[in-house]
C-alpha cells in the first residue's frame, strides 16, 4: 500500500502558508484518501480499483491547492481580527444597512489580516505615519492652546487694551490722569479698568515671601466678566487712597498660602508693611495678567492728583457688543487728541485698541504659524512615503489581486479594499502619532516656556484629538487613492499571466518616482528653512551683548516704602548690602543696577544743555540706567573714555553720568561729549555732566541695535527695588545661599528674588528663536531622513522588479558598474528633478521667513548651497545602497528570477 | 436528480455544523453523512468539503483535534464550538423562514 501522506505532499505545494499548516492539510488530505481507498477495498474492490478511485477524489491539484490557500486567508490571526469577526457576524443581515456595515468589517479585517502578514511593511509605514502625524498634533496642540483656545474670560472677543502711543517710544503704558479721562469720556467700552503689575511682600504669621501681585481698578473683575468663588471683588468706594486696604487672592494662593482654608474671607496679611483684609478668592482657571498674579488689591488712584507724565498702567476694557473695534479705535483716538490739545504733558500723545487676544499672543503667531507649515510637509512627505510603499506592494500583490478579480471581485470592491488598508495604516499611524505627541508635550513645554505666551494652556484635549483623527483620515485616504486607482484598472488576464511585469508596473514607478520627487522637493525646502535659521541663531549668539555674562549672578531685592522712607535709607542698606557681598568668598566684584540689560527697559526723555530746545513731544530719549560704582566692572562693560563711577560720586552735587558709545554717536558725532551737561528727565532738578563713556550694550535685546544709554550713580536717583550683580571666580550658582543669608541678616522681613545667572538672562531673550530653530531643524531632519527611505524603496524596488532583465545584461556581457550606475539612475533622476522643484520653492518660500531672521537674507547661497548638497549626499547613499545589490547578481540565478 | 453547484454550495456550512451538532466526527465522515442522510441526493466531493472545513474552523464555528481512538488510525475530529453553535441556531431559524417563505411564493400546497 502506498504512503498516501507521501502522495498528497508530492502534488499539493502551498507556499504561503506557513509550514506546519501546510503539514496539517498534507496529513489530513492523506487520511482521507486512505479512508476513500478502504472503503472501497471493503466493498470488494481490487487493489488497483480502490487505488483508483481514492486518486480520482482530487481531480485537479491546483484548483485544490488555490481553495485551500482562500479558505486558510479566512483564518483569524489576531484577537482583533477574531472579535471583528463576530461583529461581523452579528450585524449581517440583522437590520438596513446591516451587510453594508458588515463588508465595511470585512474589508477591515482583511486589511489587518493583510497587513499582518507582511509585519515589516507595515511597521514602516505605521512608524513613518506616526512620525508625520505626531509631529503634526503635538504643534497643533500648542497653536491650540496659544492661538485657538480662547481666553479664559467672559466674551473674550470684546475684550481689548488699551495703550497710549508716544512719538518717540511708540506704543506706552497709561498714564493715570488720562485713564481716569478715557474712563470718564469714552462711550464705546462698557466698562474700563486699569492695572499695574508689580510684587510685594507678603508677611503672614511668620512667613516672609515675595509675592506677584498687581493693583486694579475696582470693576477689574467685572471687565473681564469673572467674578470670585468666595467672598467679593472690590466696592468703588475702596478704590480710593487710604481705604484700599483689601485684597482678593487667587485660587493657588488660596490653596497654596491659606491650606484652601473657606474662613480665608476676613484674615489680615501684611503687604509691603501695610495691613491688608482679605475679602475675595477667585475661581482655579482665573489669572490676570499673568499667571503668576497671586493677589490683586484696589489701584486707588486720586483723581485729584494723578499725574499724565507717569506711565505705568495697563488698560483693559470691554467694548459694548454694538461698537466695532474699528469705531472704539476711532473714538479713542479723538478722546486722545482732545487730551493731547489741553495738557502740554500729552503733547503728540494719541491711544491704540487692540483685541487682548492679540495683544497677549503678539509675536508668537508668525513663528507659530511657520512651524505649523513645516510640520504640515512633515506629515505630507510621511503619506507620499506610504502611498509609494503601498504601489510598490499593490503591485507585487499584482497576482494576487488580479486573482482575486478573476474569481469575481469587482473593481470597486478591490479599490475599497485598497482604502480600508489605507485607512488601517493611517488609525494605527495616527493613535501611535497621537502617543507621540503626548510625549513630546512635556519637552514642549519645557523649550517654550517663558517664550511663548500661554504656554501653560497646551494640552492634548478633544480638540487636538479631533485633529489628529481627521488628519489621520485624510492621509489614509490620501496615500491610498493612487494603489486604489492603480488596482481599480488592473487587467486580470495580464496580470495573471505575468504577475510581477504587468503593465501597470511602468506607470506605477512613474507615480513613486513623482512622489519621490515631490518629497525631496518638500524636504529641501524644510532643510533650507531650518538652516537660514540656524544661521541666524548662530549670529545672534554670537553678536557681544556688550557685557560678559559668564560667571555673573544676578537677584533683585525691594525694600518697602513704610520701611525705608527716605532716600538715605534706600542707600545706607544698599551700601551695606553691596559691602557684605563683596566680602563673600569667591565673589570677586558687586554691583547694582535698577533694570538688568535684555531683560527690562527704562527709558527717560532728556535735553542737552546749550542746545535749543526742541518742541514739546519730541524730545530725544535714551536708555536710562541707575548703577553703583562696581556695576561696570562686574559686568565688563568697557569704560572707553574718561572714567567710570567710584565711591565720590555720592548725594551731593556734582552730579555726573556715563554715556555710551551710541549715545555720543547719536547725540554728539561732531566730537567730545566729556564736561557737556545733560538735564534727565528723571524728577531731579540740575543737570548731569558727562563724566565717562562707556561700551555699547544690547540693553533691547541682541537683535536689536544698541540704543543711546545714560548711566547715573545709584545715590543721585535712588530706587527702592534694584538688581544685585555678583561676579564669582566660576559657577556663581552655588552662592545663591550665601545671598540669600546676607540679604536675611540685613533685614529679615526682605526675601532675596528672582535669584539666577546672568548668563540665563541673555540665553532667555533668544528662547523663542531657539524654539523655532530646534523645531525645524527636528522636522527638516525628520522630512529628509523619510525622503531617504522613499528613495531607497524606488531604487530596491527597481532592482527586484528588473533582475530577469539585469541578468539578461549581465549574461551578454554588461559590466557591473554599469548595473548599478542604471540602477541608481532610477532614483537619482526624480532626487535631482525634487532638487530644482524644491530650490524654486524655497526660494519663493523663504520671504515668508524673513521676521524670524537674523543677520542673513532670505536669499542666503550658501544655505542653499549647502542644503543642496546634504540632500544630494543622502539621496546618493539612499540609491547606492539598494543598486549595489544589482552588483551582486549572479547571472544564471537572475535568468531563473521570477 | 443532481443540484446546482451554487445551490448546494450555499448550504455546505449549514449541513457541516448540524451534522457536529450531535457529536464529534472527522472530515471523511462528514463527506459520507451527508450522502446518506440525503439518501445520495447530496454529495461533497473532497476539493469542495475540506476546505469548507477549514473555512469553518478559521472562522471559531468548529474545532479540530487529532485523536487516535483505540483500534482506529490518527485522525482530525471536529466538534461545535459555543459560537458555531449560535451560529447554526440562528441559520436553522433563518432557512426555516426562507424555506416558508419560498413555499408561500410557489405555493407548494398546490392551492
Amino acid at each position: 500500500m502506498r504512503s498516501w501522506e507521501g502522495y498528497v505532499r508530492e502534488r499539493l505545494s502551498l507556499p504561503d502558508l506557513p509550514p506546519e499548516r501546510e503539514a496539517r492539510i498534507v496529513r489530513e488530505l492523506g487520511t482521507q484518501l486512505e479512508d476513500f481507498y478502504r472503503d472501497a477495498l471493503a466493498l470488494g474492490a481490487s487493489e488497483a480499483d480502490a487505488e483508483a478511485h481514492a486518486l480520482r477524489q482530487i481531480p485537479d491539484w491546483d484548483r485544490m491547492a488555490q481553495d485551500l490557500w482562500l479558505a486558510d486567508r479566512s483564518r483569524a490571526g489576531s484577537p482583533v481580527e477574531c472579535w471583528l469577526r463576530k461583529i461581523e457576524d452579528r450585524v449581517r443581515g440583522t437590520r438596513t444597512g446591516g451587510n453594508m456595515l458588515a463588508d465595511l468589517i470585512a474589508d477591515a479585517r482583511y486589511a489587518i489580516r493583510e497587513l499582518a502578514k507582511n509585519p515589516g511593511f507595515a511597521l514602516v509605514a505605521t512608524l513613518t505615519l506616526a512620525l508625520g502625524i505626531g509631529a503634526t498634533s503635538a504643534i497643533f496642540s500648542v497653536i491650540d492652546g496659544v492661538l485657538l483656545r480662547p481666553l479664559p474670560y467672559l466674551a473674550p472677543d470684546l475684550l481689548v487694551r488699551v495703550h497710549e502711543t508716544v512719538p518717540q517710544y511708540g506704543r506706552f503704558s497709561v498714564a493715570p490722569g488720562n485713564f481716569l479721562d478715557w474712563r470718564r469720556e469714552n462711550q464705546v467700552f462698557e466698562r474700563i479698568a486699569a492695572f499695574s503689575p508689580g510684587s510685594g511682600t507678603l508677611t503672614d504669621g511668620d512667613t516672609v515671601e515675595r509675592v506677584s501681585n498687581a493693583e486694579v481698578s475696582f470693576d477689574l473683575f467685572e471687565v473681564l466678566g469673572v467674578p470670585p468663588m468666595l467672598g467679593r471683588g472690590f466696592s468703588p468706594e475702596e478704590d480710593a487712597p487710604g481705604r484700599n486696604g483689601v485684597i482678593v487672592l487667587s485660587h493657588g494662593a488660596w490653596q497654596r498660602r491659606f491650606g484652601s482654608d473657606p474662613g480665608v474671607l476676613g484674615r489680615t496679611v501684611t503687604l509691603d508693611g501695610a495691613s491688608m483684609t482679605v475679602v475675595g478668592v477667585m475661581p482655579p482657571d482665573f489669572y490676570f495678567p499673568s499667571r503668576q498674579t497671586e493677589l490683586w488689591s484696589p489701584l486707588a488712584l486720586d483723581p485729584a492728583d494723578a499725574p499724565r507724565g507717569a506711565h505705568y498702567l495697563g488698560v483693559v476694557a470691554r467694548r459694548k457688543p454694538e461698537v466695532s473695534l474699528a469705531s472704539a479705535r476711532a473714538e479713542m483716538e479723538t478722546i486722545a487728541k482732545r487730551l493731547a490739545e489741553r495738557f502740554p504733558a500729552n503733547a503728540g500723545e494719541s491711544a491704540e485698541v487692540i483685541p487682548l487676544h492679540e495683544y497677549i499672543v503678539g509675536d508668537s503667531r508668525a513663528s507659530l504659524l511657520t512651524l505649523l507649515a513645516a510640520v504640515g510637509l512633515v506629515t505630507l512627505i510621511s503619506s507620499c512615503n506610504v502611498a509609494s510603499l503601498l504601489l510598490g506592494r499593490a503591485n507585487v500583490r499584482g497576482k494576487e489581486i488580479a486573482l482575486r478579480a478573476a474569481l469575481g471581485a469587482g473593481r470597486g470592491r478591490l479599490a475599497r479594499q485598497m482604502l480600508a488598508e489605507g485607512a488601517i495604516l493611517a488609525l494605527v499611524g495616527g493613535a501611535l502619532g497621537l502617543l507621540l505627541a503626548y510625549a513630546a508635550l512635556g519637552p514642549l513645554r519645557r523649550l517654550s516656556a517663558g517664550t511663548i505666551p500661554r504656554v501653560d494652556e497646551i494640552a492634548i484635549d478633544g480638540g487636538v484629538f479631533a485633529f489628529t483623527l481627521g488628519l489621520s483620515l485624510l492621509t489614509g485616504l490620501g496615500f491610498a487613492l493612487a494603489p486604489a486607482w492603480q488596482s481599480s484598472r488592473l487587467r486580470p488576464s495580464e496580470a495573471l499571466r505575468d504577475g510581477s511585469r504587468s503593465s501597470t508596473s511602468s506607470s506605477s514607478r512613474r507615480a513613486r518616482s513623482a512622489l519621490v520627487a515631490g518629497e525631496v522637493a518638500l524636504s529641501l525646502v524644510l532643510l533650507v528653512g531650518a538652516s537660514l535659521l540656524l544661521r541666524s541663531f548662530r549670529s545672534l549668539s554670537s553678536v557681544n551683548p556688550g557685557f560678559r555674562p559668564e560667571n555673573v549672578l544676578t537677584f533683585s531685592t525691594s525694600l518697602p516704602d513704610g520701611d525705608y522712607p527716605e532716600d538715605h535709607d534706600l542707600i545706607q542698606f544698599y551700601d551695606a548690602l553691596l559691602e557684605r557681598l563683596r566680602s563673600l568668598p569667591r565673589v570677586r566684584s558687586a554691583g547694582m543696577v535698577q533694570s538688568l540689560p535684555i531683560q527690562d527697559d527704562y527709558f527717560l526723555s532728556f535735553a542737552i544743555e546749550g542746545r535749543p530746545a526742541p518742541p514739546p513731544g519730541e524730545e530725544p530719549s535714551a536708555n536710562y540706567r541707575v548703577v553703583s560704582h562696581g556695576y561696570f566692572e562686574t559686568l565688563g562693560i568697557p569704560i572707553v573714555r574718561g572714567r567710570s563711577f567710584g565711591a565720590r560720586d555720592g548725594v551731593r552735587p556734582p552730579l555726573v553720568a556715563v554715556v555710551d558709545e551710541a549715545f555720543v554717536r547719536r547725540h554728539f558725532p561732531e566730537g567730545d561729549p566729556l564736561g557737556r551737561g545733560i538735564d534727565v528727565d528723571n524728577g531731579r532738578d540740575g543737570s548731569y555732566e558727562i563724566v565717562g563713556v562707556a561700551g555699547d550694550v544690547h540693553h533691547d535685546g541682541l537683535d536689536r541695535t544698541p540704543h543711546p544709554t545714560i548711566y547715573v550713580p545709584y545715590p543721585q536717583d535712588a530706587f527702592g527695588t534694584m538688581s544685585i550683580v555678583l561676579r564669582a571666580d566660576s559657577d556663581p550658582l552655588p552662592l545663591s545661599a550665601s545671598v540669600r543669608d546676607v540679604v536675611r541678616e540685613l533685614d529679615g522681613s526682605l526675601p532675596a528674588y528672582s535669584v539666577r545667572g546672568l548668563e540665563g538672562v541673555v540665553s532667555e531673550s533668544l528662547g523663542e528663536r531657539r524654539f523655532s530653530m530646534l523645531l525645524l531643524a527636528l522636522f527638516a531632519g525628520t522630512a529628509s531622513f523619510l525622503a531617504a527611505v522613499g528613495l531607497y524603496g524606488v531604487v530596491s524596488y527597481t532592482v527586484s522588479q528588473r533582475t530577469r532583465e539585469m541578468g539578461l545584461r549581465l549574461a551578454i556581457g554588461a559590466s557591473k558598474s554599469s548595473l548599478v550606475r542604471t540602477m541608481m539612475a532610477q532614483g537619482m533622476k526624480p532626487a535631482l528633478a525634487g532638487m530644482g522643484i524644491g530650490l524654486a520653492a524655497a526660494l519663493a518660500l523663504a520671504r515668508l521667513l524673513e521676521t524670524l531672521l537674523f543677520g542673513v537674507t532670505p536669499f542666503d547661497p550658501a544655505s542653499y548651497a549647502a542644503t543642496a548638497l546634504l540632500l544630494l549626499l543622502v539621496a546618493t547613499v539612499a540609491c547606492f545602497v539598494p543598486a549595489r545589490r544589482a552588483s551582486a547578481l549572479d547571472p544564471l540565478v537572475a535568468l531563473r528570477h521570477e | 436528480m443532481a443540484f446546482s453547484p451554487e445551490l448546494k454550495k450555499g448550504s455546505i456550512e449549514m449541513l457541516v455544523l448540524s451534522l457536529l451538532e450531535g457529536r464529534p466526527r472527522h472530515g471523511y465522515d462528514i463527506g459520507k453523512r451527508i450522502e446518506e442522510r440525503s439518501s445520495g441526493k447530496l454529495k461533497f466531493a473532497l476539493p469542495t468539503l475540506y476546505p469548507s472545513l477549514l473555512r469553518l474552523e478559521n472562522r471559531g464555528w468548529i474545532k479540530g483535534r487529532w485523536v487516535e481512538k483505540p483500534g482506529e488510525r490518527l485522525r482530525c475530529f471536529y466538534r461545535l464550538t459555543a459560537e458555531g453553535r449560535r451560529v447554526l441556531a440562528r441559520q436553522r431559524r433563518t432557512w426555516k423562514d426562507y424555506v416558508a417563505a419560498i413555499e408561500q411564493v410557489m405555493g407548494g400546497s398546490g392551492a
